[in-house]
């Protein structure tokens, strides 16, 4: 496969990043202007609004008595420059209350994605080798079940049974307080606290993942190709990994670019069951308290991670399928 | 039009699955249209002593950490469900067909820019700008259902567009043009009707996800104040779950029923439709 | 003792369907060295058969009885394991589709050695390539080394050979593997089968519908209808002398030459092409240009009244463009059109609407050309419809117009899909000439047909033509199709008109090298179907 041919694509996908990333920052922007009020109150919040100094000092960093494009250049200028604003009630800058807490939801949307994916792809596949027998059935009700279930209440039942009733795990937070471990008992300790959250983010995709990994090979196990190679006389092992699956993981890997949206945009759902300190409870906490500045960084901030998962996923696709143009 | 449409219930109900999801949707929709009868008062109403559990005093199913009925709240709650559900599902498949259509026979340059922009729409994160934008305007149930709306109608765009670029190709299409049929006859009453069929199945689980949305924007205190809503209560019921779990437990039950059934509904639809289609020589 | 000898071999297809059994108390055998046809037309029950064979049918057919003796012993009462070792190793199969019969995401290389390595044998990159040279493909490492997807239908189809025969079995069973391509390329296809099975001596077992490919390399013959064998021998027996009605009536249907020599058609032109050029536009991104590719160019040609001009080309040559340009599906970039006195090229698309009762066309594809939600009466009247009519007469039009093309009032009522194939496209025509128009375009409206339904559309066709006193652009790449009906025959290549003229004229003594290839490739050429003593039966549409 050719690098030039890679290269090529890399920078183009890169380019279409960039521009899509400048799209946001102008929603961003045109958010914050038609929401009813005066712009520099919503970009203030509940607690800035009340201080006068801060919102002339606002007004004055944002040009708000510019015209709309001065505005526009000002505030691009502003978030290219890692300036995402001041959170007034906790007063420090947006980025890096976001970049602190990044890594801790890196680490739960990651676990569960793999969680999704491993159990999802393992359980359709197995469900489309057994197609009409009871373990099929079984899967295809518990995937339906799954699928129907909303997340946070997929947590705060895992929640009640696994720690209130049961008590064999914690129900919030990121490690145990006050317990100063390091290396792998740190690790381990991090790990109790990452199963509920990750099983439950992770649960509802593997759902996903499972009902179009079995579609997809059934799908393609009914394609001329399969004949062919049992023609030859593959065994049927050999037949459903090099030939069904191989074809099958296409749409999966199409799906799972798309799905990167909703996982990330439900990672605030998760954090906020948890107490899981990461940028979606940072989110919910700037919800109650109308921090707008933050919710529209975490916004920011949670678009660019689908953005660059998006670019990973058809990377990946491109490179797996060789009839996609890549010029 | 009896011949396709007997043949198509007939297929439908015959699918278990199917039939007992649209029980279970009629079941919701009686509860939500009576809930004034069964239960004569306002769900924000303190009817007795906090954190009753289910079956005590009058509480079916439990009292709430101010004395509510848990269980008038999940009725008067399927409204809300029911009704967000069914809006913004009507408004994004309205918005999408409009856009998808199109792009869909026009393309070359306005193709592109409908499709960069639905782009946009599918990149984001959906539920992040849906709390986003309710926050931004203040919850209430027109907000809520735009927001959801607007996150929910690029994938109906998509599959007009396909359906079209597919259909714009079809030999009974050329036929048409062949035989002199204007442009809007063509659109509308040749392509149109053959593109609806994969809309009617991403319509019922459209609903069912605008449900989880809903849920999920009051869970976190975005729903609309003044209507109580199954999410709302299991968000109220959080913090008080080792004392109270009934508050979190019933709403949940009462989402994933719906939604299951939504689900059930769609798929026995994607069936039904299909094999007409599927059926050749 | 025979190489494969099928004996009584009984199908049984699941409930509901239009027989009991997909195939009946067949029985044939294939000696060594030989190559046995078997014919029939769809739902005989030929690739079932051959399917059985291999152990390679849907789970919902069942063996009721028989036996198939392969090496002494019955392939029907081999365990699953003991079968799969047969497969690609004694018997080697070939299928009809060659461009989605291949991994998209293995190389083609990799697909052959597999083949070797799954029976133990050596997969070198050299032995892989020595197979790709047997079939006859240039560059066989360049072959080796890329993915399907950028090979030709042809290609394709050899590197299909190659593996079935990369261990070289005793049989081959090919499911009518070139029906799908090119008539040039079908018959070098055909010649590589017939070098390797006498280089080695195989016995093949063919299927086929065409009888011009039996007449081309079958030995012996198998007849297929409806499950049963009707008639087999010896090819020239078979071919020359049928004695089932079925076999005759399939024989008859074959087109032959039978246009008798017109007198030059003398009308005033009715339609006139002028160096008329379309190009499509390709590719094209942030790094690369975009590519013209022309698919049509610099076409002249004239139509006259009352006549049938057929316009000839494989795949990709440019006809149906070309016939999409006249009723101005897509828009050439250059030339005229000239209809009667008219340019219909200039015309936009609002003044297009009085061509519309005179210019009118019918489609290929019997299952697309109509829309699957309206009945076939509104079908049929939309058209006289869309230009003023009302309803009611429309309709009562639609009724006349039925029976024109000898389907029964009743089927005003029905939708497309209760229809066959043939039923289908005679609705088509029937909708076609809703407008009663001058001029009928009819783009390749048998070839997606059994070779007695063909024959029936064609003689309907031609029937209307004289009553109607219709002009038709017939398109098509058969060959025979064209003899049969067109007077005269304008041959396209890649989008150029190499030669046109009376078609006796052409056939007999070709001027352009293509035109030559072209009629050298056609099957079973120097057979001449027996006219005589032809039975009215047949299959019934």
């Amino acid at each position: 496969m050719g690098g030039a041919r890679f290269a090529g694509f890399l920078v183009q996908r890169v380019i279409k990043m960039v521009v899509m990333v400048f799209a946001i920052i102008v929603a961003n922007f045109l958010l914050v202007h038609a929401a009813p009020g005066d712009p520099a109150s919503v970009i203030a919040g509940e607690a800035g609004a009340a201080d006068p100094q801060f919102l002339a000092q606002l007004r004055a960093q944002f040009g708000l008595d510019q015209p709309l494009s001065t505005q526009l250049w000002l505030y691009v200028s502003h978030v290219a420059q890692g300036d995402l604003g001041v959170s007034y009630r906790q007063q420090r800058p947006v980025l890096g209350l976001i970049l602190e807490r990044l890594s801790a939801t890196l680490l739960l949307t990651g676990t569960a994605f793999i969680l999704a994916v491993l159990g999802g792809v393992t359980l359709g596949a197995l469900a489309a080798r057994r197609v009409g027998r009871t373990s099929d059935s079984l899967i295809t009700v518990l995937a339906l079940a799954l699928y129907a279930t909303p997340i946070f209440w997929v947590g705060l039942m895992l929640v009640l049974v696994f720690s209130v009733w049961l008590d064999w795990l914690p129900s919030f937070g990121m490690n145990t307080v006050g317990a100063d471990l390091t290396g792998g008992a740190a690790v381990l300790d991090t790990a109790r606290y990452l199963l509920l959250p990750a099983l439950t983010l992770g649960l509802f995709y593997m759902a996903v993942y499972a009902r179009l990994t079995r579609a997809a090979m059934l799908e393609v196990a009914s394609q001329d190709f399969v004949r062919t190679a049992r023609a030859k006389g593959v065994p049927e092992g050999g037949v459903q990994r090099r030939h069904v699956l191989r074809n099958a993981l296409l749409p999966v890997i199409t799906v799972a670019g798309i799905q990167a949206g909703q996982l990330v945009g439900g990672s605030i759902l998760v954090e906020t069951v948890f107490a899981w300190p990461g940028i979606g409870r940072l989110a919910f906490d700037a919800l109650l308290a109308r921090d707008y500045q933050i919710l529209l960084g975490v916004f920011l901030a949670t678009s660019v991670l689908v953005l660059v998962f998006n670019l990973v996923t058809d990377l990946l696709y491109a490179w797996i399928d060789p009839r996609v143009e890549m010029t | 039009m009896n011949g396709l449409l007997g043949d198509f219930f007939g297929t439908f109900l015959r699918n278990r699955g199917a039939a007992a999801g649209l029980a279970v949707l009629a079941l919701v929709g009686v509860a939500a249209a009576t809930a004034g009868l069964l239960f004569p008062y306002s769900p924000w109403d303190m009817r007795g002593a906090p954190f009753m559990p289910p079956g005590e005093m009058e509480f079916l199913l439990g009292s709430d950490s101010l004395g509510r009925d848990v269980a008038a709240g999940i009725a008067y709650g399927a409204r809300v469900s029911l009704l967000i559900g069914a809006v913004s599902t009507v408004v994004a498949v309205l918005l999408g067909i409009t856009l998808g259509a199109v792009a869909g026979y026009a393309g070359g340059m306005v193709d592109d820019a409908i499709m960069r922009f639905t782009e946009f729409f599918q990149t984001v994160p959906s539920f992040m700008l849906a709390v986003v934008l309710v926050a931004i305007f203040s919850p209430s149930i027109g907000s809520i259902v735009a927001a959801i709306a607007i996150v929910s109608w690029p994938p109906v765009a998509r599959v007009i567009r396909a359906e079209f670029l597919s259909l714009r190709s079809r030999e009974f299409v050329h036929a048409a043009e062949v035989l002199g049929r204007s442009r809007t006859a063509i659109v509308f009453r040749v392509i149109l009707p053959n593109a609806l069929s994969p809309i009617i199945v991403l319509a019922s689980l459209m609903v069912a996800s605008a449900i989880l949305l809903e849920s999920g924007l009051s869970f976190l205190g975005l729903g609309d104040p003044n209507l109580i809503s199954w999410g709302f209560m299991i968000g109220a019921g959080r913090s008080v779950i080792r004392i109270a779990w009934w508050m979190s437990v019933f709403p949940g039950i009462a989402i994933f029923l719906t939604v299951l059934a939504l689900n059930l509904v769609g798929e026995g639809l994607s069936d039904a439709l299909n094999p007409r289609l599927a059926r050749r020589r | 003792m025979s190489l494969l000898d099928v004996r009584n071999l009984t199908i049984a297809l699941p409930p509901g369907a239009e027989r009991a059994h997909a195939v009946e108390d067949v029985s044939f055998t294939l000696e060594a060295g030989e190559i046995l046809c078997i014919v029939g037309e769809s739902g005989s029950g030929k690739s079932v058969s051959t399917g059985a064979i291999m152990s390679l049918l849907p789970p919902a057919l069942r063996v009721v009885q028989g036996s198939i003796g392969f090496e002494g012993r019955d392939l029907l009462r081999l365990k699953p394991a003991e079968m799969r070792l047969l497969r690609g190793s004694r018997i080697g199969m070939i299928f009809q589709e060659p461009m989605t019969a291949l991994n998209p995401l293995m190389r083609v290389g990799e697909q052959i050695g597999e083949v070797l390595k799954v029976h133990g044998a050596r997969g070198s990159a050299g032995r892989v390539q020595e197979l790709i040279n047997a079939v006859q493909l240039p560059d066989p490492d360049s072959i080796a080394r890329s993915y399907p997807h950028l090979l030709s239908g042809g290609q394709r189809q050899r590197v299909m050979i190659a593996m079935a025969l990369a261990l070289e079995p005793a049989v081959l069973i090919a499911d009518e593997p070139t029906t799908a391509l090119d008539v040039t390329t079908q018959m070098q296809i055909l010649g590589l089968i017939k070098e390797i099975q006498s280089r080695r001596g195989m016995g093949v077992l063919f299927i086929t519908h065409d009888f011009g490919v039996v007449a081309e390399i079958a030995d012996r013959v198998a007849v297929m209808q409806h499950g049963r064998i009707v008639e087999a021998g010896a090819a020239t027996q078979v071919l020359n002398a049928p004695q089932h009605p079925y076999t005759q009536a399939l024989i008859a249907a074959v087109p032959h030459r039978a246009r008798a020599l017109d007198a030059p058609p003398t009308g005033r032109p009715v339609l006139e092409l002028i160096g008329v050029r379309k190009s499509y536009w390709r590719g094209g991104g942030l790094f690369s240009p975009r590519v013209k590719v022309p698919a049509v160019q610099d076409a002249d040609l004239v139509l006259r009244k009352g006549e049938t001009l057929g316009l000839v080309g494989e795949s990709g040559s440019g006809k149906s463009t070309l016939a999409r340009c006249v009723v101005n599906l897509v828009k050439p970039e250059e030339g005229t059109i000239r209809y009667h006195d008219t340019d219909l090229r200039r015309l936009m698309r609002r003044h297009w609407k009085p061509y519309r009762k005179r210019i009118q066309m019918v489609f290929q594809d019997p299952f697309a050309s109509l829309n699957p939600r309206r009945r076939v009466g509104d079908i049929i009247a939309e058209g006289p419809m869309a230009h003023g009519m009302a309803r009611a007469s429309a309709l009562r039009r639609a009724d006349e117009l039925l029976a024109l093309v000898q389907l029964d009032a009743g089927a005003a009522e029905r939708f497309p899909h209760e229809f066959s194939g043939g039923q289908r496209q005679r609705i088509g025509i029937a909708r076609a000439l809703a407008l009663e128009p001058e001029l009928l375009i009819a783009d390749e409206p048998v070839s997606a047909l059994d070779v007695s339904v063909q024959a029936q559309i064609l003689a309907l066709l031609e029937d209307l033509r004289q009553r109607l006193g219709l002009t038709m652009l017939f398109i098509t790449h058969d060959l025979r199709v064209a003899a049969q009906v067109c007077g005269r025959v304008a041959v396209m290549q890649r989008g150029v008109i190499v030669e046109q003229g009376r078609t006796a004229e052409v056939f007999a003594a070709p001027q352009h090298p293509y035109t030559r290839s072209l009629l050298d490739s056609i099957p079973g050429r120097h057979w001449l179907p027996p006219v005589a003593q032809i039975s009215d039966q047949g299959a019934v549409d």
